[in-house]
């Protein structure tokens, strides 16, 4: 057994045995200690980005016996994973509050989730990677159906977890099939075992198509995207939030992790299913979004078109391209933290703010917070100079500079017919007069802060995106 | 003598009789949980028989956790279940129709 | 005689299956399913897994299975609305399925894995190290940090469940003889000061 680099693990460790004191002392001092599990939580996000940001390895390590790994990527995603389930948690809180919700079980699981999305991204093994899916995903489960009296929620988990664990088993047949074409169920080795061509290639894609339905499924990319907009809509918001966000970090992960260091010799293969998924992804998302009433299934869709895109960096098979696909993602989890953000912030109690009108005149009564969704909508669009404006650029640079000046001429063509539906919100907001008089919420500070600084972030980054995309280049190298 | 491909071959039926469960069921949560479990087990025959031919356990140690997962999976799964029944007081798939647009 | 038993189970393994997914009584199916684990956990013994059979015995048969069996019978499923309506997606979904077999078939079978391309391994001699040893000698060592994450889920399952079904005692309705004593008059009823209206 080898121990030695089992600092590398401090994170994972740390977090893992926090979610174990938070049950504890939420079990038995929930009553006198109000919030404790909260506020616990909070702590143990900011000890394990400490813990992260000080251990510097340069070189890449592979730990216990290869199923862990520590590099550059890994560190980047993680330090990122914290901040944003740091923010999910700080904007969930009134809501929770207001709906009885606010336990120490959402918290613990939403660690636990985390967790495994932690392993997820250092995973360098079949089995990391499938464990750590999972822990994430039955955390996911069950935090969907957290709302117990709500019929919405439970029919959304339960959709989600058949439909989750039919990806399962797609993903670990084909997992198998690898495992018995190249004896091994390490990365680094069905990687060299791959390249010396000696296994028949017919066999080796029946095995990745199976391990790409599953991701696909997981991913929520068109054929495999059903799931989605059901669990968006009737999943409570707070939880809504976190699994479009953070997650698909994870998921960006996995992809990295799997399809090219496991099986990147494949790549030709692989390029092809991804191009037809990315494809149907950006069209049908972009198109049914438009007919939406309800905006969570609204931004459903629009996450399903935003996965197109990301697909489309990975396409490219190079490195450049699966920067600018991190680029992405990390741009996509900020604007989704946005507009998640504010929808929560909207709702209290006995109150849901999910439908489009419910943004009626939102200017007149809450300017500031109009504005903020305004900056995120913008950037979901794809308008200079935002944030989001360069991640759609950075990954099409990529694509036209793989050869596929074809794709990039319709991804765009998708983002255009995109905007319309962002660009109603924006209508409905500034020109529309409010239909009820709703109160004019006052959150607390804390939050407050944190969705303005969500809102600049996006605008500041828009005007220096080079910062944020330097950080995924240096990561990927 | 065996040969591998009759314990693949079996998995592949096995694992084809779940997909189809999964599909034809449109009124019943639970066989489509039992459904999920015969996939599993399919998977599990699959690195079984790969471990046993290429004499390398990791396979089986796949297994042991792919076991110890689905038995957690059949947990929370059937905790929604019951969740769902408490609020709709049925587990009728055809009537999961409340999120659609 | 190996490859009589193999074919035995196996038969029965998918007639189980088959029946699994067709039956309209849940506990008839659940009932289906501890079949072919049993027939499953017999194909393993076939493949030198002694550990993992038992463990698919004892975990299934012995505890999924009856948790399972538990839910179908607290929820009290009305068996007869669970029959209706099946039959219609029944052709389609197993001709699908069929040419899903097909298709899987051509690629693992005989062609690719048969005995000329993955000669069976010689039969372990009785005295060797046995399957358990085996394994237990790689989970605690190569496979420690799985283990651990296995542990987890476990833990995450627990509280998922428990989270989920169980319904804290207030939720209940009960009377607290104590506290109806000392009510006060203040505690049931509240005066509240509004100005007079007039019904127009």
């Amino acid at each position: 057994m080898n121990l030695a680099n089992l600092h590398l693990l401090l994170p994972e460790i740390f977090v893992l045995s926090m979610a174990c004191v938070i049950l504890l002392v939420d079990a038995y001092w929930r009553k006198c200690l109000h919030g404790i599990a909260y506020q616990l939580s909070q702590a143990t996000l900011v000890g394990a980005l400490l813990f992260t940001a000080f251990i510097s390895v340069k070189e890449p390590v592979i730990a216990l016996s290869g199923t862990f790994v520590w590099d550059s990527m890994a560190k980047v995603l993680k330090l990122f994973i914290y901040v944003i389930t740091f923010t999910v948690f700080l904007y969930s809180r009134q809501y929770l509050i207001d709906r009885n919700l606010f336990k120490g079980e959402f918290f613990v699981l939403g660690l636990f989730a985390m967790a495994g999305m932690m392993v997820m991204v250092s995973a360098h093994h079949f089995l990391t990677l499938y464990l750590g899916l999972e822990l994430l995903s039955l955390s996911l489960y069950a935090m969907v159906a957290m709302h117990r009296d709500s019929a919405q929620a439970s029919e959304a988990a339960m959709k989600y977890f058949v439909l989750g664990a039919l990806a399962s088993g797609m993903l670990l047949y084909g997992m198998s099939i690898i495992y018995g074409l190249t004896g091994s169920l390490d990365l680094t080795t069905i990687a060299g075992v791959i390249a010396e061509n000696k296994i028949e290639p017919m066999l080796l894609k029946f095995g990745l198509v199976f391990i790409l339905i599953g991701l696909a499924f997981k991913l929520g990319a068109v054929p495999f995207h059903m799931w989605l907009p059901d669990v968006y809509q009737g999943a409570p918001t707070a939880v809504t939030l976190f699994i479009s966000s953070a997650p698909k970090l994870a998921a960006f992960a996995m992809l990295m992790r799997l399809l090219v260091e496991g099986l990147g010799s494949l790549n030709v293969d692989w390029q092809g299913m991804l191009l037809f998924l990315s494809v149907l992804s950006m069209a049908l998302g972009n198109i049914v979004a438009i007919a939406q009433t309800n905006v969570k299934r609204m931004l459903a869709y629009s996450t399903i078109s935003h996965v197109g895109f990301l697909l489309l960096g990975m396409l490219t098979a190079k490195e450049a391209g699966y920067a600018a696909a991190m680029f992405y993602t990390m741009v996509y989890t900020l604007m989704s933290l946005g507009a998640f953000g504010l929808l929560l912030l909207l709702s209290h109690a006995g109150f849901e703010a999910e439908n489009l009108n419910d943004f009626k005149g939102l200017n007149r009564r809450q300017p500031w917070y109009a504005l903020i969704m305004m900056i995120v909508v913008l950037s979901m669009a794809g308008v200079p100079p935002m944030l989001g404006f360069w991640a759609k650029w950075s990954v099409l640079s990529q694509v036209v500079a793989g050869g596929f000046m074809w794709l990039a001429v319709l991804a765009v063509l998708f983002s255009v017919i995109g905007a319309f539906y962002y660009l109603r919100i924006i209508k409905l907001m500034y020109f529309d007069a409010p239909t009820d008089n709703a109160p004019v919420l006052k959150p607390s500070a804390d939050i407050h802060w944190a969705l303005t600084l969500n809102g600049m972030v996006i605008l500041v980054l828009g005007v220096l995106p080079e910062s944020l995309m330097t950080v995924c280049r240096v990561a990927l190298s | 003598m065996l040969a591998l491909s009759d314990f693949l071959v079996l998995a592949a039926v096995l694992f084809c009789i779940s997909v189809v469960g999964i599909f034809i069921n449109r009124k019943n949560l639970i066989v489509l949980l039992m459904c999920i479990e015969l996939m599993l087990l399919a998977v599990n025959l699959n690195f079984v028989a790969f471990s046993h031919f290429s004499g390398n356990i990791a396979g089986q140690v796949f297994v042991f956790f792919i076991l110890t997962v689905a038995a957690a999976e059949a947990a929370i799964g059937l905790a929604i279940l019951v969740v769902l029944f408490r609020n709709k007081r049925n587990i009728n798939v055809e009537q999961l129709d409340a999120l659609k647009g | 005689m190996v490859q009589f038993i193999f074919y035995l189970f196996a038969t029965v393994l998918i007639f189980a299956a088959v029946r699994v997914i067709t039956v309209k009584n849940p506990v008839h199916a659940a009932l289906h399913l501890v079949l072919a684990f049993f027939s499953m956990a017999a194909i393993w013994l076939l493949l030198e897994a002694e550990f993992l059979a038992i463990a698919l015995v004892l975990v299934y048969v012995g505890a999924v299975m009856v948790l399972f069996l538990f839910v179908v019978m607290m929820l009290d499923i009305n068996v007869a609305t669970v029959s209706e309506g099946f039959t219609r997606y029944l052709s389609s979904g197993f001709l699908v399925g069929l040419l899903i077999l097909l298709e899987m078939v051509a690629v693992v079978g005989s062609h690719h894995f048969g005995l000329k391309a993955m000669p069976a391994p010689t039969p372990m001699a009785a005295d060797a190290v046995v399957n358990t040893v085996l394994l237990g000698n790689v989970l605690y060592t190569e496979y420690v940090y799985p283990f651990e994450l296995a542990a987890i889920i476990l833990l995450v399952a627990m509280v998922a469940a428990i989270a989920l079904v169980m319904r804290p005692k207030r939720w209940s309705k009960y009377v607290k003889p104590e506290d109806q004593v000392v009510v006060k008059a203040q505690d049931r009823l509240t005066m509240v000061k509004m100005t007079a209206e007039k019904e127009s």
